[in-house]
């Protein structure tokens, strides 16, 4: 049984689950979502919603239930700077290299240009203690121009602190592997690319690992709904009609 | 020393058995015997939907507002009801909840503003077929009837 | 005759163990290289239990995603829904109230002592001795009972929302809590007299799975793994959470870092948690159980990182909020996944039977790992 969209008359529209399959039109509840939600501090270059002026610091928008057609202002991401030692030391080291140094409820995170994360990560690592790479994720926004986010999680014990890499890729990037500092992020990046399609370069073994090897989509990205999954893959090995 | 004495007489061996034989005493013993004996499940156990009646003149306390269906993360609660020309009001005609996608969470029942919709404590929920598994408003309103075994 | 040039020294011999396997616990499926009875190397496959829980989580709202992430690690289901809800509580800034974080560490810490319980049971059972299975089974069992009349479920509670809790304590809770630290320490005295002397399981455990403190960093290994290695670092300590400063518990270490280590530690933490429990549950402030938060859950756009200490290490839940009432993108830091991944560094040089013993004091849960 699918997840059948909501019944007519939603009360809420906004709370309406939006997991049909993809259309070009578009849907009430899809134009309730903001386009890129977070390219921090810079307005989405990508089709200029029709309130540029809150651009800045703007709260998020008043709930855009009334009338969804109209799409909500572009709500960006409140950061307060992040100054400390280490943001100046890291500054000194790497120059342009790094573009923001923010935080946002009270956690902290820095944005590094894609091909200076890992001499970044291995200079958090052996000279300020941040021995300890929780987790390598990613994000997809696919209004953007640098549809991808991968986030490194960083813990230093020493410290007690956690901090977050940030580096912004475009399709198709292949960003360096990071297992050579961190033997953690093997299985790490492996879920990555099973579930975004991000390639990194150097890893020892890039291929997926929570998926079956045959299947052909990447479920994370936003493309990609919830409904239409690799239909074929299912048909052909489980012997059923859909997954769903 | 001492270790090689425990080590000789299997102290660890015995110490280990007088907490097996100390828990043979037959007031110890905790399994159920289930079918026999019915466990007695918590007040607030989050079983079998059932739409409550309003006892006093025997229709449904639900007002057909639609929001358990809307909390539902499954989406597995349907609400039919058509709009009665004489209070307008809403009636509710139907009502389908899909107990085999159902994961117990209580959302239905805390969004349910009278009190119609409730988890029980039935448990019993087995049925021969998945069609059997989904609720129609009678079988709702009724409660399940599980088959009872003699023994 | 040596014996090179015989047929005894032929290649290496992969053998592979599970998915369907009493010993992998779930679905885990390891393939090993062995030459006689030595590992040379391991692989895991994962992922025959992936349900897809962190695309769930964009097409569902805050509230509606809570039910999912008991299913995780369905053991400590109680864990995973405290760490949710405290990263939707975080992004949205608010707090629950001090009654509600006094009742979540209860039942936090009572799901504590339930997983670890299950995680004694299996494990002995893997290494051979049956009798503490029953036991701790037995043990848990009030464990449940509480969470049953606390919420209504035993296993997949589903026992927090965000901004607190939808129910009540119930008439007596506290009297079942204090009875049941009572009824367990000299219960775990009595796992102790089964186990720690037991010349077997001595044999057995020591210098089998050694992770010392840099490998268990290298490979971000947490939880009892990384107090069984030296490190004191919890996360209830370090970072605080959900009231835990109030409380006074002690981190239990060793320095070995092997499965006799870790068995030791949990045994320890059981300990501790039933102390933080008394500590709880005498002093429940007064006051609502549920913070002022709206009845739609709109997070300002933004994101938030907030991980708790899970019973098997460290639970982190990363979230981006859109601004709309889904998030955009969850991800689960699931303690059991990143922790399997150091059963090849263990395993190596073990004997096929210490296999078995490595993956049960790994502590993990194919939930969790597959999600």
């Amino acid at each position: 049984m699918p997840d059948d969209p909501k019944p007519e008359g939603a009360p809420e529209p906004e709370s309406a689950p939006p997991s049909e399959p993809a259309t070009p039109e578009p849907k009430p509840a899809e134009a309730a979502k903001p386009a890129a939600p977070a390219p921090e501090a810079k307005p989405p270059a990508a089709p200029a919603p029709p309130k540029p002026a809150a651009a800045a610091a703007a709260k998020p928008a008043p709930a855009a239930a009334a009338k969804p057609p109209v799409p909500k202002a572009p709500a960006v991401m409140a950061v307060t700077p992040w100054e400390s030692d280490l943001t100046k030391a890291l500054a000194e080291e790497f120059g342009a290299a790094i573009s923001e140094f923010s935080s946002y409820v009270g956690q902290s995170f820095l944005v590094v240009k894609a091909d200076s994360a890992i001499p970044v990560i291995e200079s958090l690592k052996f000279n300020h203690g941040f021995d300890y790479l929780v987790d390598v994720t990613a994000v997809h926004y696919p209004e953007r121009p640098e549809p991808l986010d991968v986030i490194y999680i960083l813990y230093s014990f020493s410290r007690n602190e956690r901090i977050r890499v940030k580096i912004r890729i475009k399709d198709g990037d292949r960003p360096r592997t990071v297992t050579k500092v961190h033997t953690t992020a093997d299985w790490l990046e492996r879920e990555v690319y099973d579930m975004f399609g991000i390639e990194f370069e150097g890893h020892p073994n890039m291929k997926r690992i929570l998926l079956p090897d045959e299947w052909s989509t990447f479920p994370l990205r936003k493309e990609n709904s919830i409904l239409n999954m690799d239909q074929r893959w299912v048909q052909e090995n489980l012997g059923i009609e859909s997954g769903q | 020393m001492m270790g090689l004495l425990r080590k000789i007489f299997l102290a660890d061996l015995f110490q280990g058995l007088r907490v097996t034989f100390r828990t043979q005493n037959p007031k110890n013993i905790v399994t159920e015997q289930y079918p026999a004996e019915r466990p007695k499940v918590a007040e607030r156990y989050r079983g079998a939907p059932r739409l409550n009646i309003n006892p006093e003149n025997g229709q449904t306390l639900c007002i057909a507002c639609d929001l358990c269906a809307l909390a539902c993360p499954e989406t597995l609660i349907v609400v039919g009801w058509e709009r009665n020309p004489e209070t307008k009001r809403k009636d509710l005609v139907t009502f389908t909840y899909d107990t085999s996608r159902c994961m117990f969470c209580g959302l239905c029942e805390d969004a349910c503003p009278v009190d119609a919709l409730e988890l029980t404590q039935d448990f019993e929920l087995a049925s021969y077929s998945r069609e059997g598994a989904i609720f129609d408003r009678q079988t709702l309103e009724e409660g399940i009837k599980p088959t009872k075994y003699r023994f | 005759m040596t014996m090179a040039g015989t047929f005894l020294d032929s290649t290496e011999l992969v053998l592979n163990m599970g998915p369907q396997h009493p010993s992998t616990h779930g679905v885990l499926r390891v393939i090993l290289k062995l030459d006689g009875e030595r590992v040379l190397g391991t692989e895991c496959v994962i992922g025959y239990l992936h349900r897809g829980v962190e695309k769930i989580a964009e097409n569902r709202t805050y509230a509606m995603f809570a039910p999912y992430v008991d299913r995780m690690d369905y053991v400590a289901a109680v864990s995973n829904g405290l760490g949710y809800c405290l990263a939707v509580e975080k992004l949205l800034n608010a707090e629950a109230t001090p009654r509600a974080q006094a009742v979540r560490v209860i039942l936090t810490e009572l799901n504590r002592i339930g997983s670890h319980l299950l995680w004694l049971g299996t494990h002995a059972l893997d290494i051979g001795a049956i009798t503490p299975l029953f036991y701790c089974m037995r043990e848990r069992e009030y464990t449940l009972n509480i969470f049953e009349k606390y919420c209504g479920a035993r296993l997949t509670t589903h026992a927090f929302r965000i901004g607190g809790l939808q129910y009540e304590t119930y008439d007596g809770f506290e009297k079942d809590v204090l009875e049941f630290c009572d009824m367990f320490l000299p219960k775990v005295d009595e796992y102790e007299e089964l186990l720690t002397g037991n010349r077997i399981w001595i044999e057995r455990l020591t210098n089998v799975g050694i992770l010392n403190a840099a490998d268990c960093k290298d490979y971000g290994v947490t939880g009892p793994m990384l107090r069984a290695a030296g490190v004191k670092w919890d996360i209830r300590k370090a970072l605080p959470y959900s009231g835990y400063e109030k409380y006074d518990f002690e981190i239990p270490t060793r320095e070995n870092g092997d499965t006799y280590d870790r068995y030791i530690v949990r045994m320890q933490e059981m300990r501790q948690s039933v102390r933080i429990l008394r500590q709880a549950v005498a002093d429940i402030p007064a006051g609502p159980i549920m913070a002022k938060v709206p009845k739609v859950i709109k997070p300002p756009v933004g994101e938030a990182y907030v991980s708790i200490e899970a019973p098997k290490g460290e639970l982190g839940y990363y979230i981006v909020s859109d601004g709309s009432t889904q998030p955009w993108r969850v991800r689960v830091r699931p303690p059991s996944f990143v922790n399997l991944q150091a059963l090849d560094k263990m395993a190596r040089g073990a004997l096929v039977a210490d296999v078995v013993a490595i993956i049960g004091t790994t502590d993990i849960v194919l939930g969790e790992v597959d999600r």
